[in-house]
């Protein structure tokens, strides 16, 4: 049984003289206790959407949204027992740092010494110690984003609902703060939403993503899943920085698998055996498919694609290698520094194991294998 | 082409220091990356070479001539702005021909633009109006504009900024080779270490107003001038503990939570130093379930992937947290796990804990 | 929202009704007026139903005024002509010299600049009598008194603050980056202003100049001191119809509904530009 349960919801907005917009479709979602979940997509995905319906900023179309098997999806916000930070941080202005934390445990009516308490527990955790007695225009666009995530994780609500909850942070913090977040949320069983548009902070975060792409729900998986198994051409391009190598291929039968190839240039052949027989059934009736691998899966400097190199940067921690090939450019990552200068050709090396293969319809047909 | 020189540039705006005596080269065919924190006066440094903006003191020269005083249309400047500055009412045909018309050279304009639109992939918008372009083709055209008239010297104040990630990233790629093309001196503001590291031959930090280091990337990540530096390289950025390391049977030693590392000598001589700053970065830590003398003892407070890593947050007894990043196809712990915690002394920095500065230990003596 | 129930709508529908009749009424009421003879307005009780006369607007464009008294000459058409003439020379000179002060009110900080705007502003909150006995001293003096020149100088008074203040706005809406990169590109900043600035706030100059039209268009009390019979608008030449055998409602009417109808028509033409105008800029398109 889930803690919060979206079933079948629809989201349409209809406003005078424009096309009705169909923010979200038919989303199924369950969320179990304790879980943190991101909602992860480009603008106009549908996340926010859907994160205000849970927090009951918008109404729902139809379908039904259950917490804790209570229906909530006609309550007011006030009474759905959830706790939100918002994007525009939403801070009362005429309140210091500390009276606008101690204001969301108000309606708790706890003590004067335990709210000083929760406040200086949570303060500490997001760094503002420093700045509790300021007012919210004196402090920068980071702390304030701090204050607003502090406010909603001071509370005891049933769900967390946070919206964009890291964006403005300050690079040097972010790492810790993601660390420390999650490990409170899961010290205290806490069950938290996040929208955002970064997937860094996604896979930082959450237990599971949900991809969204048009309003629908893409795949909502774990972040090692939505890598290594993406259900389709979106999420396999969405997810990973950089985003996957893809590349268009005719396909062949050849000596019991398949043969791949890309112009004359260059081909891949798949074994029989590393394919499974649905997967198989569905590649003999195709003659185009399209390949992807990863950027951090092609080898470079061994293997049988010869490349001419775009460029080579060095990151401090990895290199990025972009090699072009037939008129493709194919992304290489490594944790290594690479010799090669923009102009010079090496080896890339494209493993059939470590391919995806995509149908015309997008969707997955095989993925590549685990390491 | 022309060299770019700021020679002990300052400028202030009421009590606030923006500029404090700046010198720097860039030479022709250069691509020099002005990287530091917001509010650190990197986009009055690039006004100030596009005259919109006078210096205090200190001289501009671009090919050994002053251009201070000189106004905006007579410098030799492209300039890219990280709101694209399109001109709203213009085609992005007319947008990138302006500074050609305006230099009144003649029939090559529409051969010129054609080939820097071909260079950027917008030949098939360039009737259209800025409004009816999306992001990544704005951010095109203004490069365009910036580029068409092969200035001396050209000026990019984060153009990156504002366009999304994944075209962030393409460009990323393709942009040195666009800026070297023409042999002018380029100064990159950016606010992204990894885009400086990407697209720079040496990056100047800019902290407060002040260069704090000006070097190779490569240079900078290794050794980073200062602890300040050192925070912004890196992503999670350093992990830093308060020590006061002591030589002993030549080698320093320093005291983190308890535990007795080895710190970094390299061929240097060591010597008792008095309270610093320990640096080592998250890539560098090993995590393993084995104690040991040498290993500090930490819990896993949360694991977090991050670009094909996992970032461990780790609390050590005495309520430091550090983080370390290992490559996530290893799952060495997880939340919750009490493991230690060790790294090589040749990955650890020292810093003066008072003045941020980096040690350098004196050479070692040779042996008579 | 868009669950509102039938009572809502209904509610709705005569509440914007009412207020609809409520301003609307006078003006209805006025057209109806100018098609009626003195008698017929007059008559107790009154009746919207009549038989329509041109005689009132004949009478204005010939000029000449049948009362019980006999006949009285009135320059209306003249009036109207002047004030077609005072409005338009007065917003082109406030837009001469207000549109370089506003942008130069936007782009530069400088000593006092804050309070010379404020002041050029206060202008419109002082009541115009109280400028206007010095003025008509002075005016005498400078032989500027009865003269289309005294009037359009006057005028300032009226368009040159709104205009500066409107576009102002429209100028600071335009990020100062767009002229840099005009002016990198080899412009001058006379060019990067008037191929750059102006254009771009093309929508808010042509709201200020609307705007301050309207507004000198509708003005009295200037005229009304500082010009004579044959220099004055038609806000002032309107007197006229007040004449010793009695009020000539059925000319006034008329002469309301030919004065207004230019500026109603500017009004409802230029209607969104207005609205952005007269809030500063602040509501952008």
């Amino acid at each position: 049984m889930g803690m919060l349960e979206l079933q079948n919801v629809d989201k349409v907005y209809r406003s005078r003289g424009k096309p009705p917009v169909h923010a979200v479709r038919a989303l199924d979602m369950t969320v179990k206790q304790g879980e943190i979940v991101a909602l992860l997509g480009s603008s106009g995905c549908g996340k926010t959407s859907t994160l205000r319906m849970i927090a009951g900023f918008e109404d729902v179309t139809s379908g039904s949204i259950a917490l804790d098997k209570r229906r909530i999806e006609a309550l007011p916000p006030a009474r759905r027992k959830v706790a939100m930070a918002f994007e525009g941080y939403s801070l009362y202005p005429p309140l210091t740092v500390r009276e606008n934390i101690a204001f969301a445990l108000k309606a708790q009516q706890l003590s004067r010494g335990e709210v000083t308490r929760r406040v200086d527990a949570i303060a500490r955790l997001v760094e503002i110690e420093d700045i509790l007695d300021a007012y919210p225009r004196a402090i920068s666009g980071g702390q304030q984003q701090r204050v607003s995530l502090a406010r909603a994780l001071v509370r005891d609500a049933d769900l967390y609902l946070l919206d964009e909850p890291m964006g403005q942070l300050e690079p040097q913090l972010r790492a810790v703060l993601r660390g420390r977040i999650k490990g409170l949320l899961a010290e205290r069983g806490m069950t938290a939403i996040f929208v955002t548009h970064d997937q860094t902070e996604a896979s930082a975060l959450a237990d599971r993503i949900a991809v969204m792409e048009d309003g629908i729900l893409q795949q909502f998986a774990s972040e090692k899943e939505l890598k290594s198994r993406p259900a389709n051409l979106f999420v396999a391009s969405f997810i990973g920085e950089p985003p996957m190598n893809l590349l268009e291929t005719e396909l062949a039968r050849a000596d019991g698998g398949y043969r791949l190839s890309i112009g004359s240039d260059m081909a891949f052949h798949i074994p029989g055996g590393a394919i499974d027989a649905v997967a198989r059934t569905m590649l003999d009736e195709m003659r185009h498919v399209r390949v992807g691998i990863r950027p951090q899966k092609v080898a470079v400097g061994t293997g049988d694609v010869r490349v001419r190199v775009v460029s080579n940067q060095w990151l401090g921690d990895q290199s990025h290698v972009a090699g072009e090939c037939a008129g493709r450019l194919l992304i290489a990552v490594t944790p290594s520094k690479v010799a090669a200068r923009p102009g010079d050709t090496i080896s890339f090396g494209l493993a059939p194991r470590h391919l995806h293969i995509f149908g015309a319809d997008g969707n997955c047909i095989r993925h590549a294998e685990v390491s | 082409m022309a060299r770019l020189e700021l020679s002990s540039v300052g400028k202030a705006f009421g009590s606030v220091r923006c500029a404090d005596n700046l010198s720097l080269a860039v030479e022709s065919g250069e691509i020099v990356a002005v990287f530091g924190p917001s509010g650190s006066g990197k986009t009055v440094l690039l006004r100030m070479i596009a005259g919109m903006f006078e210096p205090d003191e200190g001289d501009i020269l671009v090919g050994g001539q002053s251009i201070v005083g000189a106004p905006p249309e007579r410098r030799g400047i492209g300039m890219a702005f990280q709101n694209f500055a399109l001109f709203p009412h213009m085609s992005a045909r007319d947008n990138i021909a302006s500074g050609l018309r305006a230099k009144g050279a003649g029939g090559d304009i529409a051969a010129k633009v054609a080939s820097i639109s071909s260079l950027l992939k917008i030949g098939h918008v360039l009737d259209h109006r800025p409004r009816e372009l999306s992001n990544g083709q704005k951010q095109r055209t203004a490069l365009a504009r910036a580029l068409i008239g092969n200035p001396e010297v050209l000026l990019l104040d984060d153009p990156l900024r504002n366009v999304d990630a994944k075209l962030r990233y393409e460009m990323r790629l393709e942009l040195p080779s666009l800026l070297r093309r023409g042999s002018a001196s380029v100064l990159y503001v950016t606010q992204d270490y990894r885009e400086a590291m990407a697209i720079a031959d040496r990056i100047a930090v800019l902290i407060e107003g002040r260069l704090v280091q000006v070097a190779r990337p490569e240079e900078i990540y290794a050794k980073p001038a200062s602890v300040a530096v050192a925070r912004l390289f890196g992503d999670p950025s350093i992990n830093l503990a308060e020590v006061t390391p002591v030589a002993e049977h030549g080698a320093l030693f320093a005291d983190i939570a308890g535990t007795r590392v080895r710190l970094d000598t390299g061929d240097r001589e060591p010597i008792d130093l008095g309270a610093c700053w320990v640096g080592v970065r998250p890539d560098d830590l090993v995590i393993s379930h084995a104690p040991g003398d040498d290993a500090i003892p930490a819990r896993v407070v949360a694991v977090t992937p991050m670009h094909e890593k996992a970032v461990l947050l780790l609390r050590f007894s005495d309520g430091a947290e550090w983080l370390a990043a290992l490559p996530s196809t290893t799952t060495v712990a997880d939340a919750d796990d009490n493991v230690f915690v060790r790294f090589a002394a040749e990955a650890s920095l020292l810093f003066d804990r008072a003045t941020g500065v980096r040690i350098g230990l004196p050479h070692r003596r040779q042996a008579a | 929202m868009e669950h509102s129930s039938l009572a809502g709508r209904i509610f709705r529908g005569v509440a914007l009704t009412l207020v609809l009749v409520f301003f609307m009424f006078p003006i209805v009421w006025i057209f109806l007026m100018s098609f009626q003879s003195n008698e017929q307005i007059l008559r107790i009780p009154p009746s919207i139903l009549f038989e329509p006369t041109l005689s009132n607007y004949q009478a204005l464009i010939s000029g000449q005024l049948r009362t019980t008294a006999g006949n009285i000459d009135i320059p209306f058409m003249r009036n109207l002509m002047n004030s077609f003439v005072l409005s338009s020379a007065a917003v082109l000179l406030a837009l001469l010299l207000g549109v370089p002060a506003a942008y130069a009110f936007a782009r530069f900080k400088f000593k006092l600049g804050e309070t010379i705007a404020f002041t050029l502003l206060s202008f419109r909150f002082a009541p115009p009598l109280l400028v206007l006995l010095p003025l008509s001293l002075y005016y005498q003096q400078l032989g500027l008194s009865d003269t289309y020149f005294g009037i359009v100088w006057v005028y300032q008074l009226i368009a040159l603050p709104l205009i500066l203040w409107i576009v102002r706005g429209y100028f600071e809406d335009i990020s100062p980056d767009i002229e840099h990169a005009y002016r990198l590109a080899g412009h001058s900043w006379r060019e990067a202003f008037t191929r750059i600035a102006v254009p771009l706030a093309g929508p808010g100059i042509a709201a200020a100049g609307l705007l301050s039209f309207i507004f000198c268009w509708n003005n009295f009390v200037f005229a009304l001191i500082l010009a004579s019979a044959d220099k004055q608008p038609v806000t002032v030449g309107a007197l006229a119809f007040v004449t010793a055998s009695g009020i000539q409602y059925g000319q006034i009417a008329a002469a309301i509904v030919l004065s207004v109808t230019p500026t109603l028509l500017l009004a409802l033409y230029a209607q969104r530009y207005l609205v952005e105008g007269l809030s500063l800029g602040a509501v952008k398109g």
